[in-house]
């Protein structure tokens, strides 16, 4: 469980990163989804991205690391091929030790819209010219379509991971001056994007819909659209403010709502529900 | 037709390795171009390996793992319509439709271990705690070791087995729907206690409204076809325009409040 200090207890910035040490974790970034799962989705993976950098920003004091390990260990998702681009700036905030709720509303107002431009470079743009072209190689009985499929699309990949990670940890560590000035304002601001960025990904991400139909002769009444009816998406907004507040009010633990959920997932799957 | 085992070893190898693939490494070993062309090398017919990849390829074109969706499995997919193919000389279409079955195994799988993996996050949480660097770089390749596991042994499996098992396995998706079904239901739910988690920690009570406005706003623009694309995106602009006024008005007033107080602000 996360705790909840707000600051580092050494608030001198530490030495700027290396580029080798920045290297070493784009090479790392390759495998940010190593241990997905539905309930934090990259978190760990995350956080194995970002270690070889947390650890020499916080080598001198071993709570900060602790402390830093546990908040980057919350929900993260974002696309995988530019998770640099959020790797450098929040380097860049931990490596000036910025404010503990500021690092965590940054990392998420910066995830979350990068999902969707993602998907359009690599998924809708990238793949299918490059593999369209070389499928139609390989049909033609050509060995050179993987091999230039493999070679454009990764050169792609590879020079998009290190110049966000460069880019992006330079742009964070200028920003920090104006951002240090106004640490408070700046705190609580970050902190209005970042919840309203959480509410948009409980929409957004949150597809949960039941299939459940009461007999009604020729037209049976679909619960689904009646539930639209009151409130679009009013499944993930219920679910998300009960877990809220079986955590906040009733101090769950986060795996005891996980398993609060596969329950109602295998009910709700033999009944019928979902 | 029968498979040495130097060729079943290969073929487990190369499951194993793009069974990873498909959500880390180079995330395109995994496509059924490259991995057509490698089961057939590995099956000694590399020709049919590359047709029946490249024809697989363009069917699956509009099929990517968009917003984190679970489409068919891909990997043991593009494996099985490949050994298919070569080993029965099926026409591609015919080979796919074969695969399908242990692409189903596949997806049921990856949400299996996805599910499984979520507990896992508690452990992470006491490994984070003691400040564990070794321990989370364990658990992660651990996970990647077991996926990579998994799809070796359902890709030998299919290479044993063959179409036989393939019917077999599709008997049991039928039955047994019910259970993954609501198990993926579950699994779609559990990114809510990570928002929970989130909130729990950012929200303090003045800042409910902004949660809900940025709620509302996406549900708008996920309601429209032309913006729902990119609606974390469009949100982030206004939740955007909204804090960088407040950051702006905040300083503002804390200039003026200061001026008046001897300019305790001199020495930054």
């Amino acid at each position: 469980m996360a705790s909840n200090a707000t600051h580092y207890n050494n608030l001198k910035p530490a030495q700027p990163l290396d580029k080798q040490t920045l290297n070493k974790m784009v090479l790392r970034s390759f495998n940010l989804q190593a241990s997905f799962n539905y309930e934090r989705m990259q978190a760990a993976g995350w956080l194995y991205c970002i270690l070889p950098g947390l650890e020499k920003i916080h080598a001198d004091n071993k709570e900060d690391l602790k402390l830093s390990m546990e908040h980057n260990l919350e929900f993260f998702n974002t696309h995988p091929f530019l998770v640099t681009f959020v790797m450098g700036i929040v380097l860049s905030l931990e490596q000036q030790k910025a404010d503990i709720n500021t690092i965590r509303s940054v990392r998420v107002a910066a995830m979350g819209p990068l999902g969707g431009i993602g998907d359009a470079i690599f998924w809708f743009t990238l793949v299918p010219i490059t593999a369209g072209i070389t499928a139609n190689m390989a049909i033609g009985g050509s060995v050179a379509g993987p091999i230039i499929f493999l070679l454009i699309f990764n050169a792609v990949q590879f020079a998009i991971r290190f110049f966000l990670m460069g880019w992006s940890y330079k742009l964070g560590s200028q920003a920090i001056e104006i951002m240090t000035a106004n640490a408070r304002e700046f705190t609580r601001a970050a902190s209005m994007l970042g919840v309203f960025v959480v509410g948009a990904l409980t929409s957004n991400m949150g597809g949960t819909t039941i299939s459940l139909e009461i007999p009604n002769g020729e037209s049976p009444i679909v619960i689904q659209s009646i539930l639209d009816g009151v409130l679009p998406k009013m499944i993930p907004l219920a679910l998300t403010l009960l877990l809220y507040f079986l955590m906040k009010k009733k101090n769950w633990k986060p795996v005891q709502c996980i398993v609060l959920l596969i329950v109602i997932g295998i009910v709700g799957g033999f009944i019928g529900i979902f | 037709m029968q498979f040495n085992a130097i060729q079943i070893i290969l073929v487990a190898i190369w499951a194993f390795i793009v069974g990873i693939d498909q959500f880390d490494f180079l995330e395109s070993l995994y496509q059924p171009i490259v991995t057509g062309a490698v089961i057939g090398a590995i099956l000694g017919d590399l020709q049919a390996g590359l047709i029946v990849g490249g024809t697989y390829q363009l069917m699956t074109i509009g099929n990517m793992p968009v917003g984190g969706a679970q489409p068919p499995n891909p990997v043991i997919g593009g494996v099985m319509s490949a050994v298919f193919a070569v080993a029965s000389g099926l026409e591609t279409e015919q080979a796919v439709a074969l695969a399908i079955p242990f692409a189903l195994m596949g997806q049921y799988f990856v949400t299996l271990l996805f599910t499984a993996m979520a507990p896992m996050m508690s452990a992470a949480d006491k490994v984070a705690e003691k400040g564990d660097t070794k321990g989370i770089v364990r658990l992660n390749y651990m996970a990647m070791g077991i996926l990579g596991a998994a799809f070796a042994v359902v890709c030998v499996m299919g290479l044993m087995g063959g179409s036989a098992l393939g019917t077999a396995l599709q008997a049991f998706a039928d039955q047994y729907g019910w259970f993954m079904d609501g198990l993926g239901a579950a699994g779609g739910m559990m990114r809510f206690v990570g928002f929970a988690t989130l909130l729990r920690i950012m929200l303090s009570n003045d800042l409910w409204g902004f949660y809900l406005a940025g709620f509302t706003i996406a549900v708008v623009m996920d309601s429209i076809e032309a913006t729902a694309k990119s609606t974390l995106l469009l949100t982030a602009f206004v939740g955007f325009a909204i804090a960088m006024y407040d950051f702006q008005t905040r300083v503002a007033i804390k200039q003026n409040a200061g001026s008046g107080n001897g300019g305790d602000e001199d020495g930054i």
